[in-house]
């Protein structure tokens, strides 16, 4: 009888502390999704504070000078987790100036929030995120406009994104800034797009902390991006994006990757503990180079394997980063094994025994295109190499003397 | 004693799992918002049909339309009508949908019979879209059937029914048919920064159909009708039914591909972004897929490489996706909660014989 009498308070004590509440949510489709459609140009949508759960996909297309407005990002929140149909949380679409601020969007089965095709959006201190934490089941962007000009990312939150946490697609003149990305495969992603500047955000314990891509056959090509006084820090979380994306090819402990793009300036931030490398900057060749080898191992987990494979029938695109001018970061790095699991991890650790680089060239150089394409300006003490894999890697340099030149500073003031 | 902990610890382990927070919600209070500034809010106002509203019998100015090969939606089988004014002749386009002139409205009817093997006995409707052309701007306007089936009312912003029927197997198929908001709608109609009518061109409404008065190519009877100018018949091409199976599966694949997807995968649709080129008319085999990357698929890549490796439909993102239900995967994003079987076969089998 002791014994059941101490099993009871055993039982209660180990569980009263954790045994949650039952969440309560409130529902507000209809009524919200009536007033996406029918709210007039120029009006704010108030959100009021509270939990509310939705089954579908809500949408507001075609409108202009619209504010959504919540009571605080933890105040309130707009839940998809019982999401039945469609492939966004929220979808804002072909508008004007439409500015959404102060509430929390969490797990919808694809993207939480995409803006497409939108000229003026301005997301302000909005938290997306998918609650349970980094899975390859989450959806691929917590914040995700494309298409757009004129975008504003400010004080906003992104975790748990399969792809990217804040991606930014075939836009133009974005700011990103003063916003935190963490437990993404991407934390913050640029990609095609042009006039960017990233600043004063903290991305960290993400696969990689910032990105910024060029990609071809896509519907334009990005350039002229100024990424500075960001922290990015322990970008080191295991890849849990899904094959076949792009991102699926970037190895833990990647703080900054620059692929393919140019005019770029990369100054002032806090690069920090990125256990593979600080900042990488190669080119799509090296990416199409690795997926070769990939074709004859198809089922190997962690190697390159996105790689669009007419992408020199694109007369368009370079496949070749250039301009890029990268100073007066600060880069540490107390770790000494970079990520075994992937195909570039293993190349830095081949090529760089015991000490991980802090930058990485790829050595692919665009032959149209004169010498100091790339600059680094960044004293004795940081470790830069040259892979020099255009030829097999021969000619591997850690002199970081070689790319001792002044680059073009950026400014898009 | 010892015995006694043992248990009291694997207790403690087991009441605290399945200990994951509930979710409660509660139930939407019902809101009236007034919607009248959309349209009219009775599908009988417009006086489109005459007679028994659940006839669908139209008035004589309302022509009824067929077209080659039709977006699947969830086997709901759908009746089309076009109302174009007198004296605003649709303007011909050999490629691409006809200009329609203000004033214009297409009519789209989506029912199921009790059996589809049956196709014209015992009909429950579920709701009729217009696309209403006013001053040169086209309104997309969802109207659900009420269950006497005597009225349909404006609802913009969606609902699910619960629906089932017998399907052309003998078995009995239930699903929550979703009726699109009004935003859905432009999701798939969008072309550029304007709504546009996806079906009427000249390559699909170039068949027979059984009208009234008999039966006749549809430009033919469109032209005697006054409604469009066409140029010689022999002269108009025409896109081919995906059903007809004396058609080659790669044109028939590529009619199915057009209809399902190419409203958005197209150089001027919603899903550009994409890279991914959907048209019959696209010759580009990047573009259509072939060796192309995913681009923002996220999980939608299923762990697959490329949108289509020829000879190879399981490798195949395209493939993935068409044959999916999870709202994350499947393509279209919308319009259907289960897998059209004989479509996604067709473009399996084109797939297949890829080379």
């Amino acid at each position: 009888m002791r014994s059941v009498v101490l099993l009871g308070a055993v039982l209660l004590l180990a569980c009263s502390k954790d045994k949650p509440e039952p969440r309560v949510w409130q529902s507000i489709e209809q009524s919200l999704q009536t007033q996406l459609i029918t709210i007039q140009d120029g009006d704010t949508l108030f959100l009021p504070e509270g939990n509310f759960m939705f089954t579908k996909s809500l949408a507001m297309e075609g409108k202009s000078n619209i504010t959504i407005r919540g009571k605080g990002m933890d105040k309130t929140i707009l839940s998809f987790k019982n999401q039945t149909e469609g492939a966004q949380g929220l979808l804002i679409s072909n508008g004007k100036q439409i500015t959404l601020e102060d509430f929390s969007i969490e797990d919808a089965k694809g993207d939480n929030l995409k803006v497409s095709e939108v000229v003026g959006i301005t997301l302000k201190r909005i938290r997306s995120v998918w609650a349970d934490g980094p899975k390859t089941e989450n959806g691929a962007y917590a914040l995700y406009p494309v298409l757009c000009k004129h975008v504003l990312i400010d004080e906003c939150i992104a975790m748990g994104s399969s792809d990217a946490g804040i991606y930014v697609g075939q836009s133009d003149s974005v700011i990103i800034r003063n916003s935190k990305a963490y437990w993404n495969v991407a934390g913050i992603e640029s990609e095609n797009s042009r006039w960017v500047e990233i600043y004063g955000n903290e991305a960290y314990e993400n696969t990689g902390g910032i990105l910024i891509f060029d990609l071809p056959g896509l519907t334009q090509y990005g350039h002229t991006t100024k990424v500075y006084n960001n922290i990015v820090r322990e970008n080191n979380h295991n890849n849990f994006a899904m094959k076949g994306n792009i991102v699926a090819s970037i190895p833990p402990g990647t703080g900054v990757m620059i692929l393919a793009t140019h005019n770029l300036e990369l100054t002032g931030n806090e690069i920090i503990d990125n256990k593979t490398v600080g900042t990488g900057i190669i080119s799509y060749e090296l990416v199409a180079a690795l997926n070769e080898g990939e074709v004859e191992q198809e089922t190997s987990i962690g190697g390159v394997q996105t790689v669009a494979n007419n992408f020199r029938a694109d007369t368009l695109y370079n496949p070749f980063p250039y301009g890029i001018y990268i100073h007066d970061n600060k880069y540490e790095n107390s770790k000494w094994f970079p990520a075994l699991s992937h195909d570039i991890g293993k190349l830095f650790f081949m090529k760089s025994f015991m000490n991980p680089p802090d930058i990485v060239y790829d050595g692919i150089a665009d032959p149209n295109r004169p010498d100091h394409q790339i600059c680094v300006q960044q004293g004795d003490e940081v470790i830069v190499i040259n892979l020099d894999a255009a030829n097999d890697f021969e000619n591997l340099k850690k002199d970081a003397r070689q790319f001792n030149c002044e680059g073009a500073k950026i400014s898009l003031r | 004693m010892r015995r006694v902990s043992l248990l009291v610890f694997f207790c403690a382990l087991l009441s605290c799992e399945s200990r994951k927070q509930e979710i409660i919600v509660l139930p939407e209070t019902e809101s009236t918002i007034d919607l009248s500034h959309i349209g009219k809010t009775k599908l009988s106002e417009y006086g489109f049909f005459v007679g028994e509203l659940k006839t669908l019998t139209p008035a004589a100015d309302v022509i009824p339309y067929t077209l080659n090969s039709a977006l699947f939606s969830d086997y709901a089988l759908k009746k089309r009508f076009v109302k174009i004014p007198q004296g605003r002749k649709a303007v011909y386009n050999a490629d691409d949908v006809f200009d329609f002139l203000e004033g214009t409205i297409l009519i789209k009817n989506f029912y199921y019979p009790a059996d589809l093997n049956k196709p014209e006995e015992n009909l429950r409707i579920l709701e009729t879209r217009l696309l209403i052309n006013e001053s040169g701007i086209w309104k997309a306007l969802p109207y659900i059937w009420n269950d006497e089936q005597t009225e349909a009312y404006l609802n913009v912003a969606g609902k699910n029914l619960d629906v089932s029927w017998k399907h052309t197997d003998g078995q009995l198929r239930k699903i929550s048919y979703s009726v699109p908001n009004m935003n859905q709608c432009k999701g798939c109609h969008l072309r550029g920064d304007k709504v546009k009518p996806i079906g009427p061109s000249a390559r699909q409404l170039n068949c027979d159909y059984l009208f009234s008065e008999g039966k006749q190519n549809q430009l033919a009877y469109w032209q005697s009708r006054g409604l469009i100018d066409v140029p010689e018949l022999g002269s108009i091409a025409k896109l081919v039914s995906y059903d007809d199976e004396s058609v080659a599966v790669s044109e028939r694949a590529r009619a199915w591909l057009e209809i399902n997807c190419a409203h958005c995968h197209r150089a001027d649709g919603p899903a550009k972004n994409s890279g991914l080129y959907l048209l019959s008319s696209e010759n580009d085999l990047s573009r259509l897929g072939v060796g192309k990357a995913p681009v923002a698929a996220g999980k939608g890549s299923g762990g697959l490489l490329y949108g289509i490796v020829p000879g190879k439909p399981d490798e195949s993102i395209l493939q993935y996706r068409i044959e999916s239900v999870h709202p994350g995967v499947m393509m279209p994003e919308l319009g259907r909660s289960i897998t059209h079987e004989e479509g996604v076969a067709l473009v399996r089998q084109w797939i297949k014989e890829m080379k």
